[in-house]
């Protein structure tokens, strides 16, 4: 009787179809976890542990080579108060960021714009555009350092045809991040392609809706193109932040940080005291700095974006 | 096997993923022997190639041919990159047995972290005076806080190198060169010749390196005796004092430009080859550059004058370059120093300068005589091997110390600072830097 009354009580019958589930449940977890294990184990082994490691040594005196010393907030307090090559190498980032990153968006997105039309052999022209912005950072560099040679630079000598005399650029502390940021538009192309696959989500019956309205070029361009691009501008100026904030391999090959520390920019500083001072908890400290720079420097970009961004579909 | 050994063995293997830290492991002192003959093998670490390399692997060659006990094994970890992971392998205690990647500025902050092994008594035991074979500049450089670290296979001599074509063309004597500060600079502004609107045709001489120079005033940038910094040390501010000198008598920024037009002196097309600059501070590897791409040109040279009024040193040169050293995670210091006593000898010492044109630190190898009958080297040799030869001080901040000297030395010249002032405030810096390492380090 009572073993009837098991399989038919329909309550306890899903009591155990319940339980059947759940083993099935936990299963599937087990299974996922251990299809997930690799990256699981890379991401605590190469970047939790890390992380969160050099937030410790930040508060250390760590050479890396003995363990480290625990000092508390000296690292900082000398950070903020003694190093005249923090702020100089913070102020040389921000004036990559404030010009530079402008600069640049303007020009992929430019770029874009006039590569965006039905023209036979676009596809070529994309290209072309393209090309530089997957050439190594390296080779870029070197390229460039003959490029901007001062005396038979192909730059200089360009603008001597025109009468002018051009600036010694790389050499001239005044001259040395200007030229940094020209040699950044040879690689707008790698902006310009995002631009180009967002203009092409743009519905056609928006700009017809708006060409029977007499809407035509600038205003369509304002009024349409770049309302819809907004998503995509803001992606470009997200990752163009945190990338111009970490500024490192140009200044690097090409400058070394001169002359006079115009082009010692904060990954720079960061680096030679990490691996040229011996300092990786003063390092750590400022990478825990430039960290909070960045994220502060993003936060707000995304607070405000909310006033020029428009998402389609969105009502205004 | 030691079970430790055997839990590194395996932390190298789960972690080949890192590549190079995999690597560094497996190639470093994890291995216990392996030649397959017997003889206990070494691994040994060089930062050189090219053909500086070609001539390490040369000598390594030929010491397994005659050493009985020990064999070398050479890596090469060439590079800017490479340097770097030698400070990785230290961090990790997975370095090599032997290695010359280590830089004589840096010597002193490694032998004071504890990494490498002091080698006095080696030294001695193999019946080596260390003091009376080496050069006295270079034995001061290798010994920190009483110890000697590291020795040295190469060293090199710094001299101004002079065209005497130029010099004739202008009304100097090219069979006397400047003896002191004040001709030297008269010798300069005679040679230097500008265009209609002021830049250059061709110039004397742009003096660099502060870290240098001071030597030749009088100065000096560290006192082993007592460990202090002496960074603003009157010297000092004389040697910088004349070299803003030439920053106000020419436009620096329009000689850098004029310099860059004619490439690196390592290129036929050089600003010295091709008689655009007058004077030349440079080094004994300097002939071979000569010969190659300017063979006809007809230059001499002379020592760092010093000024007139007998305040400086004469026969100033620097000091340095590669370092060879025994890191204390070493288990086989026995082979390692039988490897390492031997290529520090003079007989491979005097090979390896030959051929890569540099002097040598031993004395006993300068008597060589390839050595003695060329003209420049017998020049050179008594220079390196005089009291003034200075090389890297052995602080541990002095990697750092070093480049805030360059940084000095480049607001000096090209912002217009003043030279007391500047260095008034490096000393402040460094000795704080330094107050913060020695309390790391427990000093």
């Amino acid at each position: 009787m009572s073993t009837t009354s098991v399989t038919t009580n329909p309550a306890e019958l899903s009591a155990a179809a319940r339980s059947r589930q759940r083993a099935r449940a936990a299963r599937d977890t087990r299974t996922g976890l251990l299809f997930a294990l690799p990256w699981l184990i890379g991401f605590t082994v190469f970047f939790a542990y890390p992380v969160l490691a050099s937030l410790y040594y930040s508060l250390c005196s760590f050479d890396a080579i003995r363990p480290p010393r625990f000092i508390g907030l000296a690292n900082f307090q000398r950070l903020f108060f003694e190093d005249d090559l923090f702020w100089k190498s913070l102020g040389n980032t921000v004036y990559m960021v404030a010009f530079g990153l402008p600069v640049g968006l303007i020009a992929s997105l430019a770029i874009a714009l006039l590569l965006h039309q039905k023209l036979k052999g676009i596809a070529l022209y994309r290209t072309v555009f393209y090309l530089p912005s997957i050439t190594p950072v390296v080779a870029t560099s070197i390229l460039w350092l003959w490029l901007l040679n001062p005396e038979m630079g192909l730059i200089n000598l360009g603008l001597a045809k025109l009468g002018i005399e051009g600036p010694a650029w790389l050499t001239d502390p005044a001259w040395a991040k200007p030229a940094l940021i020209l040699m950044a538009l040879w690689g707008a192309g790698g902006g310009m392609v995002i631009y180009l696959a967002a203009l092409q989500d743009i519905p056609e019956s928006l700009y017809e809706a708006a060409s029977l309205d007499g809407a035509r070029g600038p205003t369509a361009l304002f009024r349409i193109t770049l309302p819809m691009l907004t998503p995509v501008i803001l992606f470009n100026l997200i990752m163009g932040l945190i990338g111009t904030f970490q500024y490192f391999t140009q200044a690097y090959v090409m400058t070394a940080g001169g002359p006079q520390d115009s082009t010692t920019f904060y990954a720079l500083h960061l680096f030679n005291k990490a691996f040229l001072d011996f300092q990786m908890g003063y390092a750590s400290a400022m990478a825990w700095v430039l960290f909070v720079i960045t994220l502060g420097f993003a936060l707000v970009v995304f607070k405000t974006s909310a006033r020029w961004v428009y998402y389609s579909g969105e009502e205004r | 096997m030691t079970r430790r050994d055997l839990l590194r063995r395996a932390l190298a293997t789960t972690s080949l993923p890192l590549g190079a830290a995999g690597a560094l492991a497996a190639a470093g002192c994890g291995r216990t022997s392996g030649s397959g003959d017997g003889r206990e093998e070494v691994v040994y670490w060089t930062g050189w190639s090219g053909n500086e390399l070609a001539e390490q692997e040369d000598l390594v060659a030929r010491f397994n041919r005659e050493d009985r006990n020990v064999r070398a094994r050479i890596l090469t970890q060439f590079g800017q990159s490479g340097y770097q992971k030698v400070r990785i392998a230290f961090a990790g205690g997975a370095t090599p047995d032997v290695m010359s990647t280590v830089w004589a500025e840096e010597l002193a902050s490694y032998a004071l972290r504890g990494v490498l092994t002091p080698l006095d008594e080696y030294l001695a035991r193999s019946g080596r005076d260390f003091d009376a074979e080496f050069t006295p500049g270079v034995a001061r450089m290798l010994r920190v806080a009483g110890k000697v670290y590291g020795l040295a296979v190469t060293t090199n001599t710094s001299f101004i190198a002079y065209n005497k074509t130029l010099f004739r063309e202008v009304g100097l004597d090219p069979d006397r060169p400047p003896r002191t500060i004040e001709e030297l600079d008269e010798a300069a502004k005679r040679c230097t010749k500008y265009d209609a609107n002021g830049g250059y045709l061709r110039y004397g001489l742009r003096p660099g390196g502060l870290q240098l120079w001071a030597y030749v005033f009088g100065g000096q940038w560290y006192d082993a005796a007592s460990g202090t910094i002496t960074a603003n040390h009157p010297g000092n501010v004389a040697a910088l004092d004349w070299l803003q000198s030439y920053a106000r008598e020419y436009d620096l920024r329009k000689m850098q430009a004029f310099q860059t037009t004619f490439g690196s002196n390592e290129t036929p097309s050089g600003p010295f080859f091709v008689g655009k600059i007058a004077m030349w501070q440079t080094g004994e590897w300097a002939q071979e550059s000569i010969r190659r791409y300017a063979p006809k040109l007809d230059w001499g040279w002379f020592p760092l004058p010093s000024p007139a009024d007998g305040s400086g040193r004469d026969n100033v040169t620097g000091a340095g370059g590669s370092v060879f050293v025994i890191p204390k995670a070493c288990p086989r210091k026995e082979a390692a120093w039988g490897f390492l006593n031997w290529i520090a000898s003079p007989g491979p010492v005097a090979q390896f300068c030959k051929a890569i044109h540099n002097v040598p630190p031993l004395i006993e190898a300068g008597r060589d005589p390839y050595f003695a009958t060329d003209p420049l080297y017998r020049f050179c040799i008594p220079i390196s091997q005089g009291q003034n030869a200075f090389g890297p001080p052995p602080t541990p901040i002095w990697p750092t110390f070093n480049r805030e000297i360059g940084r000095v030395e480049e607001k000096v010249m090209l912002g217009g600072e003043d030279p007391k002032r500047a260095l008034d405030a490096l000393q402040r810096a460094m000795e704080k830097e330094q107050r913060m390492v020695h309390e790391d380090l427990g000093l």
